[in-house]
């Protein structure tokens, strides 16, 4: 039995498209909740520090929407989907429409949601293209109630507007590696200051000299107050974000022209940003780090930290959610409260906001004083795999065989303006040195060629 | 210890730093009283030594230590450097100064700039057919070209677009300081660090448009990669390339491996001449004189490392006129002139060794 059924124009669908792509940067899946007004997609990161809300009207965004809803949904209908599949069906379009003039364009997207007891649960999208082709998808997905989180508009007493697209483009200046955004106030001199940092390379003790060089860029950023719209924040409070969840958001932001409200309150409670377009309202809430969090932070091994205390969030949702499904009980609506309702005891004070992990949750970052990407460690693991055969080097330049460089650290007695600094490639990518753990170099293949070759390199006389 | 300036040719100073960042990610910046010097020594590789006038990238310049001639020595990461520059390039004013944040030394980097709305304005519009077009807000980017007589700047700034729209709200001039790591050296420890002596050149020569000769190098580096992994055993070593030129104005780049050999020549290349009273030797006694006498089938060739020479002629991003300095079977040396616009007679010159290997 169809539940739901609902029609997007061509420029709908590339809103739509953008509306997932902005949440997949967040999370892997959405919630579609379907009601009579509106369709709202939402999701909640992994570590529960982000949670994003895409609202369509139902009158206003889609050229035909009807709400069916059956014995079991009645008021609303909710399912989770994976946002790639979903993407998968508007991508392929989008490209084809830039590049072939039209002739391939959607025309329109039909997709309706079909469920109900004896009945295959599936949606399905029929993207029919201007050039006569009718292409349907049929995804299947999981009844999973939505986690909505909980945003006290009441006591976010600090509130900021700006055009997203300045926002945006003040962005652009800060560099690559940064993690942390300052938002802060300066009213002697009338600006907001957007700062980004790091904590990553002095996180134990006094920095190795070689370190420091490491440091991303520090940028401030001072925007005068006269070019926001509406500017209430509290003198001198600091309100720190993650920059990669901010750019996302952003970069989303931008395509909509709109103004970018931002409410929150104090550190360490959540922030809420939020802008719309035609018949699509989009918000946010953002963690954002506590004082003692921020400091606390700085001493821990940032992935324990980030693990261990988002593990039970996890478990306790996935658990609620699953009660939810496995009653399949009628749902009105005080059978299946909205989460948010009853975490407004006390006791649960921030249920989805932990505190803040490092913006890529699950790799640790590499570049601690202990580990050092370009110089591979010599921790255990990696020792026994690669012992050299043959660990002197001066040897080894003497024959000139190739060997695996035994010497991780570099030589400190040759003076050399050398790069202390991980190539790029392996710097920004933690994930990519964490797959191939196992199977590190003990040097660069450039090294291996030096030391091949070095009979013959002709040297500098000095 | 005091460094202040302004920034000048900030372009100018980017493709530097992009130029040298390709080799190596941390430089040696030696400020004094005179000059601006920016040293790469990569492990392996070409190592360069730029050394600029103090005119052609600062104005208004301070320096101050306890050093002969005011010198500070600096380490300096390339890629921060570059990014900062970037926020600069365009801005109405920009300066660097030599600071302390939490007591860890700093360069930083002040910019006065507005944000580059109307060129994205276009290409991130139209996405949505709709509302896209023209809800920019009008700028004026052209108030203060006083202050940022950069010679590579973008015409985009000087006939930026104004929408027709009216804005309720002017763009307003936004304050960014980047805080760029470094290391204060201390004068013993670059005391060891000498620049390369070498012999008096067989052969120079100025080199064809980089860009050119870059495009073909790279193709032959990766003719030579493609081979390399056809034939298993090669792999490991990196492509050589066989660079030789002779007094005649003909400049040959050749790559053998077992299954190919394959050469490029350019022919009416410019052998400058040499200026007696910069060399040690009679001009009638020098290598190139001896080489230029015994015709154009007397090259001087030298080997170099295809990705190493593929990153060197990166350099070419400067627009310099590049002479080539080839002592044959032991050494290839460019020197880069930088162009600088505000004093002709200025010898901006970047110097790079470049890694050669016998054959």
């Amino acid at each position: 039995m169809v539940v739901l059924n609902f029609t997007l124009s061509e420029e709908g669908v590339a809103v739509f498209h953008d509306a997932l792509a902005c949440m997949f940067k967040f999370s892997d899946d959405v919630c579609i909740e379907a009601r009579k007004d509106k369709l709202t997609l939402t999701a909640l990161n992994i570590s529960k520090s982000a949670y994003i809300c895409f609202s369509f009207s139902s009158t206003r965004f889609f050229s035909q929407y009807l709400f069916e809803g059956n014995a079991q949904y009645r008021d609303r209908f909710f399912c989770q989907l994976y946002i790639k599949s979903l993407l998968s069906i508007f991508r392929s379009r989008q490209g084809s429409d830039q590049n072939r003039d039209g002739s391939a364009a959607i025309e329109r997207c039909d997709v309706a949601i079909d469920d109900g007891p004896g009945k295959k649960s599936r949606l399905v999208a029929r993207i029919a293209s201007r050039n006569g082709i009718t292409a349907s998808h049929s995804l299947s997905f999981e009844i999973k109630a939505p986690t909505h989180a909980k945003f006290d508009e009441a006591e976010a007493v600090n509130h900021w507007n700006i055009s997203s697209r300045t926002l945006r483009q003040v962005m652009d200046h800060f560099g690559p590696g940064i993690e942390l955004l300052d938002i802060n106030t300066d009213d002697d001199t009338r600006v907001v200051n957007f700062t980004c940092f790091t904590e990553k390379v002095q996180k134990r003790g006094a920095p190795v000299e070689e370190a420091v060089l490491k440091k991303p860029l520090h940028t401030n950023i001072a925007v005068e107050m006269d070019e926001f719209d509406d500017v209430q924040v509290q003198d001198k409070l600091h309100i720190i974000i993650s920059v990669k969840d901010f750019r996302a958001i952003l970069q989303h932001a931008q395509s909509t022209n709109g103004e970018l409200v931002t409410r929150y309150s104090n550190p360490g409670r959540p922030m809420k940003l939020s802008y719309s377009r035609d018949g699509l309202l989009c918000e946010f809430v953002l963690m954002t780090v506590g004082e003692k969090d921020a400091i606390s932070q700085k001493h821990k091994n940032s992935r324990q930290n980030a693990v261990s205390n988002a593990r039970p969030e996890l478990d306790s949702v996935s658990h609620r959610a699953s009660s939810i499904v496995n009653n399949q009980k009628h749902q009105t609506q005080e059978a299946a409260p909205r989460p948010s309702a009853q975490q407004k005891t006390p006791s649960a004070r921030q249920p989805h906001f932990d505190i803040r992990p490092k913006p890529i949750p699950p790799p640790p970052p590499p570049a601690t004083n202990g580990s050092d990407s370009l110089f591979v460690s010599q921790g255990p693991d990696d020792d026994g795999l690669w012992e050299p055969v043959n660990p002197d080097e001066e040897d080894e330049e003497d024959n000139a065989r190739l060997e695996w460089n035994t010497t991780a650290e570099p030589d400190t007695s040759s003076i050399r303006i050398s790069s202390f600094l991980p190539r790029p490639a392996e710097t920004q990518d933690p994930t990519a040195d964490r797959l191939l753990s196992g199977l590190e170099p003990t040097q660069r293949l450039s090294d291996v060629c030096f030391t091949r070759i070095s009979t013959n390199l002709l040297l500098w006389p000095c | 210890m005091r460094f202040k300036t302004d920034l000048k040719n900030i372009r100018t100073l980017s493709k530097l730093a992009a130029a040298l960042n390709s080799l190596e990610k941390i430089a040696w910046v030696r400020l004094d009283d005179d000059s601006v010097r920016f040293t790469v020594i990569p492990d392996t590789g070409s190592q360069v030594w730029a050394t600029l006038s103090v005119d052609l990238i600062f104005d208004g310049y301070h320096i101050q230590s306890a050093e002969p001639n005011n010198t500070i020595n600096l380490e300096l990461p390339l890629g921060p450097l570059q990014r900062a520059l970037k926020s600069a390039t365009g801005s109405n004013h920009a300066n660097l100064r030599l600071t302390k944040r939490d007591g860890v030394p700093m360069l930083s980097m002040t910019i006065h700039t507005m944000t580059k709305d109307a060129q994205q304005d276009a290409r991130g519009g139209g996405q949505f057919g709709g509302g896209g077009g023209g809800a920019g807000r009008s700028y004026h980017h052209g108030q203060d070209f006083g202050n940022d007589p950069d010679p590579f700047g973008d015409a985009g700034d000087v006939f930026q677009q104004e929408s027709l729209e009216l804005s309720l709200k002017r763009e307003r001039e936004k304050v960014i300081t980047q805080d760029i790591p470094v290391r204060v050296l201390h004068p013993d420890t670059v005391e060891t660090i000498m620049q390369p002596k070498v012999r008096e050149p067989d052969v120079h020569i100025q080199l064809p448009p980089l860009l050119q000769l870059k495009a073909i190098s790279d193709r032959f580096t990766k003719l030579a990669l493609t081979t390399a992994t056809s034939n298993r055993g090669t792999g490991s070593q990196n492509p050589k390339l066989e660079l030789s030129a002779n007094m005649h104005g003909s400049l040959r780049l050749r790559l053998v491996t077992e299954t190919l050999d394959i050469t490029s020549v350019w022919e009416n290349l410019d052998n400058p001449l040499l200026d007696q009273s910069q060399l040690t030797v009679p001009l009638a006694e020098h290598p190139s004189t001896i080489f230029e006498a015994a015709g154009p089938n007397k090259w001087a060739t030298v080997r170099v490392d295809g990705k190493d020479w593929s990153r060197v002629l990166s350099v070419g991003r400067l627009d310099g006129r590049v002479i080539a300095c080839f002592a044959d079977d032991h050494a290839l040396i460019l020197y880069v002139y930088v162009p600088n616009f505000d004093d002709i007679s200025s010898e901006d010159v970047i110097t790079y060794y470049v890694s050669s290997y016998s054959s």
